[in-house]
Parts: structure tokens; sequence; C-alpha cells
């Protein structure tokens, strides 16, 4: 056990030099795509930085792990804290803590739910929500358009629940919808929860395939449970040309998947540019520079047209 | 009541328990020592700005973030002493958090009425005592229903609460259809963050956001006391370590594991009240694993899978060890992939040492 920690204590040993600022980070989980993309646009800006040192810590989809890891990284003293947090309704005691201790943080990613009442020392990265649900919407129309299917059947899959990203574009489809922008009729057959796992939407999918409904179109919250939608129906035998499916992410697998022409749009966030603007904010904070209390990473359409400039990109 | 029923601690030169501190001391040194060589301190505080001898911050958090599912392992050692196991208590925090919070919930956040409201407005606003009431009586019942299973329809305990851990996660998915249930009334986030310490010592003794962790301290030593002193802990015994020699000497044991697989689920329960109490907020997918970190907390504590043989010292030191490790980890900076493999070698390294124990117990005789 001791030789264990040993050699664990020599491996991080090597790796760390002489650092000027430390910078603490807690990611809601390692196993996700996307977030992944974000810490290591963190991890790479940091390494061209000299005195920089990350500590990314993975607090595995559990709030009160996450709020621990804030009060670890208070009790080891660090320059500033980025947080993606796990549930955007539990952030309120994470910035207390932070503000007590009179250390900088810089939520990531995900809209906290105290964002209007952040203290001085408190920022949020991310991209503006309503824009990804819109764009992806409206390009699903325009293609339903395109084919003439102006009275389209629809299913909606959505993330995690207690997620504002989930609930945002989820209020965009219907946005749209009810906008008359659209140019056709989408009826939504069902809307469930796939919580942005692959393999919870190709389960969906599949039960969705199973009650034999026909229908026009797949609006997914994100890539990934677009792509399992995907995996499921062409388990089932289906032509992924006859059926328009949208993403919002636009990670690596999501544009292979589009030039092998199974998913038709996804919206690029820019995953990496949201994790280097949340090191830059927290950095700047922790000097004692001001920064903007709302920091916006730009959304931007990918269709089959310009993908080919996305693939380097994420 | 024979020798062999009582706790064996007794009867050894060494208690096991020492074993455990001394681990729990070496491994605070070692990570002592490897802050020192990165220039820090892990326990002493080398800041100008904070007074102090020690790091106030990391103290407190070392035995904070354990408090919680250091609850729950009280429970669990229980179980596991009378030679049973529960898999169901991460689920029973979950369903708790979410139906006890429910019952917490303030009318009006900043003005406007609560957007994540799970009642209409009479049931808002609601005295402390309510949500905590209800929250103990979920408890209760869950813990209820796993003792019945076990002791009246002889499934074995992994099954029956295994079956627990399913159903109860699903009652916290269903109560309010997956949402998040927040904004508290300042009294239910008290429960948690206020400071009681500081209360009743009149101020002296500061401890703002301390309350989890006396929670812990007094459940703790009410429970290791009633093991140690009372006829209910030696019935524990008795049962773990011969169950059909208990039954014989008279003991109800169907009767007697209701009530440890009830007490279990109150003490989830109670982690379930201080949990939400302290991160504000109750989700349905709250308490994920914890029944595995409670289980492993106490294993670490050298109380035996096999049954008869632990104590809720041996726990709590082993619950100290993984929020020494934790914090360690972070202090050390060790990348986080590390961590959770070093954690998982802890786990089963403490499995090892205490079969290891117990072969060497039997070859003494």
């Amino acid at each position: 056990m001791k030789k264990y920690l040993f050699a664990a204590g020599l491996v991080s040993l090597m790796s760390t030099t002489a650092m000027a600022e430390t910078i603490g980070v807690s990611m809601a989980r390692f196993d996700d795509n996307f977030l992944t993309v974000l810490r290591n646009g963190m991890v790479k800006q940091a390494e061209g930085m000299t005195d920089v040192t990350l500590q990314v810590e993975d607090a595995t989809d559990d709030v009160a792990k996450q709020l621990d890891q804030i009060n670890n990284f208070i009790a080891s003293g660090v320059d500033a804290i980025v947080v993606n947090p796990v549930d955007t309704s539990a952030t309120q005691a994470m910035s207390d803590a932070a503000a007590a201790a009179n250390i900088p943080l810089v939520y990531v990613n995900r809209q906290p739910i105290n964002v209007d009442t952040l203290p001085d020392n408190q920022a949020f990265v991310a991209s503006n929500e309503v824009d990804s649900g819109t764009l992806e919407t409206l390009e699903v129309c325009r293609l339903l358009v395109a084919e003439g299917k102006t009275d389209a059947h629809i299913y909606v899959m959505m993330g995690q629940l207690s997620n504002q990203a989930a609930v945002q574009r989820t209020a965009d489809i219907h946005d749209v919808m009810a906008s008359g922008n659209c140019g056709a009729t989408l009826n939504i057959i069902d809307e469930q929860t796939a919580n942005w796992s692959r393999d919870e939407a190709q389960n969906l999918m599949t039960n969705w395939l199973s009650t034999n409904t026909p229908f026009d179109a797949v609006i997914a919250n994100n890539d990934e449970m677009a792509l399992g939608a995907i995996q499921a129906m062409k388990a089932a035998g289906i032509d992924m040309a006859t059926v328009i499916v949208g993403g919002v992410d636009a990670t690596q697998d999501a544009l292979v998947a589009m030039q092998a022409g199974d998913l038709d749009a996804t919206v690029f966030q820019d995953a990496a540019g949201q994790g280097a603007g949340a090191l830059d904010a927290a950095l700047k904070l922790a000097k004692g520079e001001a920064v903007d209390q709302k920091v916006y990473i730009p959304f931007l359409l990918v269709t089959p047209d310009n993908v080919a400039e996305f693939l380097a990109r994420n | 009541m024979t020798a062999a029923m009582a706790p064996r601690a007794q009867s050894r030169a060494r208690p096991p328990e020492l074993n455990i501190f001394l681990a729990l001391v070496l491994i605070t040194l070692v990570f002592e020592l490897l802050n020192r060589w990165q220039g820090g301190s892990f326990l002493f505080n080398t800041r100008d700005n904070v007074p102090g001898l020690f790091n106030q911050a990391r103290l407190q958090i070392i035995i904070l973030q354990v408090s919680i599912t250091g609850i729950i392992a009280i429970g669990v050692t229980q179980v596991i002493i009378i030679g049973g196991i529960d898999l169901s208590s991460g689920s029973i925090v979950g369903a708790t958090a979410m139906i006890s919070m429910s019952f917490a919930q303030v009318a009006l956040v900043n003005g406007n009425p609560n957007p994540k409201a799970i009642f209409g407005p009479e049931l808002m606003d609601l005295p402390v005592i309510v949500p905590i009431l209800v929250g103990l009586a979920c408890g209760i019942f869950a813990g209820l229903i796993n003792g019945l299973l076990i002791a009246y329809t002889k499934i074995p305990p992994f099954i029956a609460t295994l079956g627990m851990m399913v159903s109860a996660r699903g009652v916290a998915k269903w109560w309010s259809n997956g949402n998040p249930i927040s904004f508290p009334t300042d009294s239910f986030g008290a429960l948690s963050n206020g400071d009681f310490l500081g209360w009743i010592t009149f101020g002296a003794l500061p401890g703002q956001g301390l309350n989890p962790v006396l929670l812990f301290i007094a459940l703790a030593a009410l429970f290791q006391l009633a093991l140690t002193y009372t006829l209910y802990g030696k019935r524990c015994y008795a049962i773990g370590s011969n169950e059909e020699a208990a039954r014989i000497s008279g003991i109800n044991v169907a009767r007697h594991k209701v009530l440890v697989y009830a007490i279990a689920g109150s003490l989830a329960a109670f982690a379930a009240l201080v949990l939400c109490s302290k991160n504000l907020t109750a989700q349905s997918g709250m308490g994920v694993m914890y029944e595995l970190d409670a289980i492993a907390m106490a294993v670490i504590g050298g109380v035996s899978l096999s049954g008869g043989r632990g104590s809720i010292i041996g726990t709590v030191i082993g619950a100290l060890i993984f929020g020494v490790i934790i914090s360690g980890f972070t202090s050390i900076r060790l990348d986080a992939y590390y961590q959770e493999m070093v954690k998982g070698a802890i786990i089963v390294g403490a499995v090892v040492l205490d079969q290891w124990r117990q072969r060497r117990r039997a070859l003494e005789g």
C-alpha cells in the first residue's frame, strides 16, 4: 500500500515543476468526449505558459464531491479555481466557498444558476446557449423544406434534465417551431432524455423504432446522442439518407459521421476555446485584473459543405 | 455469552484499530514528506497571510469530505458485523434527499416564486423539523423493507439490498421527473452550513459549516458505545460470529436483523439530509457509489466481510484514511487518472491484509 503511494507520488513529482501560478480545475466528468476536448484545451494552453501549473480533478458527476474538491483546492492555496459544474443549480455553495477564501473562481461551459449574482472575482465562460439549439433546428428545417417535407414528424432527444444547456436547447426547438421561421411544420412525436449519453440514446432510439412510427428527423441536444440514434437506426437497417439527424458540439466523432453522410447538421461549440478562455479569465482574476463576468465564445453551424474546416479544430 | 462472541479486540494484545491508526499516521506522514519535497506542507500552515500552526482549511476538508459517506459507513459497519451487506445505502441517500428536500423549499427566491417548486405554497417554508422527520421516515422505511426481506424470505442480503438499490434510485428519479430540487429554507441550509460548534461554545470554537463533522462524530460515538456496552451490540457480534449458535442461545435473530437494517437505513437518511443541506440542492443522482465507498471505509477499518468482527472506531479511521488520501492527492497534484488507480489498490490491499490477519489468527488458534 505504501509502495503504491510512494511510486504514485514520485510520478507526480517528476511531472511537476517550479510554479508561479497554480490553478485548480474541477471537471464534471472525465469520460465525456466534449468535456475532454475542453479540458485538453485548457491543459494545452497551460503547457504553453512557463509559470502556470494546472491541477485537474474529476468530479465523476457528483455535486458533493465537486464541492469537496473546491475546498481541497482552497486548502492547497491555489491562485484560482476553474469549475465545470456537475449541476448548474448547485453552484451557490461553490461560489460561497471560494468567496469566503477570497480565491477567484471561473465557471466554464455550464451556466451557473447564480450567474447574475456572482462576486467580482468570479466569472462565467461559455457559448451563448440560445444560439446552438436555434442554429441546429433552423438547419433541420431548411433540409426538410428542401426535401419538400412541409409537415414533418420528429423525435427530440434531450440532455440531462438538470442541465441548463439541455433545457435551453430543447426550448430553442420549441421557439423555432412557434416563431414561424422554420418553413415546415414540425410535429414532435416524442421528447425524451438520454442524459447526453450515446449508449442511452441508442437504447432510446431502439425503443422509438420498435413503435414503428414513421418519422423524418431526430433533433438531439448533443452529438453523442445523435450518434447513438444513428447507430440504432443503422442497426435497424434504416437508410440514413432518408432521415435528418441534428446534433450540437461538432465533436470529432460527429464530424466523421457527417462525412460518412450519417449526420446532417451539428453546431460547433469551441470546446478548446472555452477551456483556454476560462484559463485566461482565471489567470487574469488571480493577478487582480478585471474580467467580463460573462465571456461568450461563439457557436458556428456545421454542415457537410463546411465540415472540412472544423475537422482540425476540436 | 461466551468469549468467542464478544468483540475479539479485547482479547488481543494490540487491538486491530491500532494497526489501522498507524496506517493512517503513516499515510499522512508520506503526504507530508511529499509536500515538503515540493516545497509546501500537507498539514502545516506555510502561508504568511493566514494565522495558525496548522493548515486549518486542510484539516477541515479532510474530515468534512468523508463525514457524509462516514455516516452511511456507521450503518454499513453494523450490517457487515451481523454478516450482511447493504448495497442500497447510496440509493436510499438519493431517494431520501429528493423527498425530504421537497419539504424544505422556500416559496420565494429573490422575490420570485421558487423555480424548482415541487409542491404548492402551502407545503413551503415549513419548519425544519418536517423535512428531517420525512427524511428519517423514508430511510427507516427502506431499511425495514431490506431487513424484512432478508430476515423472513431468507434471500441473500446482497440480492435484497441490490433490489432496493435499483428501486430506490428509481424513486429518486421518479419523484420530480429527474429535475433537481433546489432553494431550501435558511434553517434547512443551516443544518450543515450553520455554526453549531460556535453556538454551544459561545463563539469560542467557530465551526461554520462543520456540522456534518459533528454529527458524524456524535453518531459514531453513539453506535460505538452501543456496540461495545449494550445487549444490542453483543447480539450483533453473536449473530455475525455464528448465526446458528446465536439462535440456539435464544436470540431472536430475525427481529434483530430487521432492527440493524432499519438503523442502517436511518443513518443513510441522516447522510442524505446533511448532504442536500450542505449542497443546497437535491438531485436524483446523489449518492451514486456511496454504498461502495462506505463498504470500503469499513473494510479498510478492519471490519470483516465474513461478519462478527470490526468496530465503529475502525470504520471512522478507515474514513479518515479515505479523507487523507483524497486531500493528499490534490495537495501533491497527482493526476486524477492515478488517483482512482491508487484508491482501488488501497481498498484491495486492505482486504488482502484483512484476509492475512484472519488466516494468521486461525493458525494461532
